[in-house]
């Protein structure tokens, strides 16, 4: 046994392995058409990451709570999870569905999201689901240069002129998407109680506003971000306009040949 | 931007060597972005990195003259020799050669 396993962990699992996916899918875009040949290498690096991070949840989920069973699980499994034609079978967030092709609100949401991935991932570092807890170590190793990077960035963006202002617009702009990263998944209320999660994500969500604030000297007071005060969460339950489009980029060589094995 | 000058060496004996170059605003940057551009294959375990501007370059003329001395090239050719027959020599008067 590697720790409790059901449907409703299998949600929460799952919600989180698809907002890593996304992001790290959104990041990786940007091979190519960053702003400058060494920053289109780490950011396409640091999206592969987050795929790797998602591959990781992907085969718990796969495995029903034990990525090793049977020797290892099949790719075409984890395939099967990670590109799922189905919109109703995801959990992303609103803000990783997002498509941008401007570089200020690509930085300023790999801000955001690495921010409140750190929490999330705290949350699950004394899971008693064994995988999800060596998955948060895993991941931990490679996060801390994640947000290096993120803040290395914004500390010399922030103050110049022209740049900061773009930043504080795509600030703006994503505040509402990123507050719903917090919103609570299904099965979480049941992963609490069976100790896969310590706490609701959204618990963290003050400390993770105190670091937004820090981070852009802002005034965040138009941004609703009290959770109690929030609209009622969907659950991940929809998604949104971007996330058809998004799909299907990723599904476009997948969907040349849908018998083919990769 | 400056740009940087990238130096890496692997764990052990092998020395520093210069892996290339990078542009980055300021050091942070450039320790995060060197990372991704030159280590994210395992490539190497230490890092330097040096501002170009802080580089002492000796211009062409200044370096070139030396060129033309080959007596100060040694193979090592002559001295091996000579030791050859100093052994022989030794061994022939039956002295100890240690």
């Amino acid at each position: 046994m590697t720790g409790p396993w059901n449907a409703d962990i299998r949600e929460f699992v799952l919600a989180f392995a698809d907002d890593e996916h996304l992001m790290g899918q959104q990041h990786t875009e940007w091979i190519g058409v960053a702003p400058f040949l060494e920053e289109d290498l780490a950011f396409s690096s640091i999206g592969q990451d987050e795929l790797g991070h998602a591959a990781t949840l992907y085969a718990i989920v796969a495995g029903e709570g034990d990525p090793n069973r049977e020797g290892g699980i099949d790719d075409r499994r984890l395939d099967a999870l990670a590109f799922d034609p189905d919109p109703s079978r995801w959990r992303s967030a609103h803000l990783v569905e997002a498509t941008t092709d401007d570089w200020a609100h690509a930085l300023v949401r790999h801000w955001l999201y690495d921010t409140a991935e750190q929490l999330r991932w705290e949350l699950v570092a004394e899971s008693t689901l064994e995988p999800l807890a060596g998955a948060a170590a895993r991941a931990e190793r490679e996060e801390w240069f994640h947000r290096r990077h993120a803040d290395g960035l914004l500390d010399v963006l922030l103050p110049a002129p022209g740049a900061g202002d773009r930043l504080r617009a795509a600030l703006t702009d994503l505040l509402p998407l990123a507050v719903g990263l917090f919103d609570p998944v299904a099965g979480e209320v049941q992963a609490v109680a069976s100790g896969v999660t310590i706490a609701p994500f959204d618990s963290r969500m003050p400390e993770w506003a105190d670091r937004v604030r820090a981070r852009f000297d802002g005034d965040l007071s138009s941004i609703d971000l009290s959770p109690s005060d929030r609209a009622a969460p969907t659950g991940r339950t929809t998604r949104s306009n971007a996330f058809g489009p998004l799909l299907s980029r990723m599904r476009e060589v997948l969907d040349l040949d849908p018998a083919a094995i990769w | 931007m400056k740009r940087y000058e990238v130096f890496l060496k692997k764990d052990g004996r092998d020395e520093y060597r210069h892996a290339g170059s990078l542009d980055a605003p300021n050091d942070e940057l450039a320790l995060v972005l060197a990372r991704e551009s030159y280590l994210r294959r395992a490539e190497a375990d230490r890092l330097w990195l040096v501002d170009r501007e802080h580089l002492v370059v000796g211009n062409t003329d200044f370096v070139a003259p030396n060129a033309d001395k080959p007596h100060r090239h040694n193979d090592g050719e002559r001295i091996a020799e000579r030791r050859k027959r100093l052994r022989e020599a030794q061994k022939y008067t039956g002295e100890d050669a240690s």
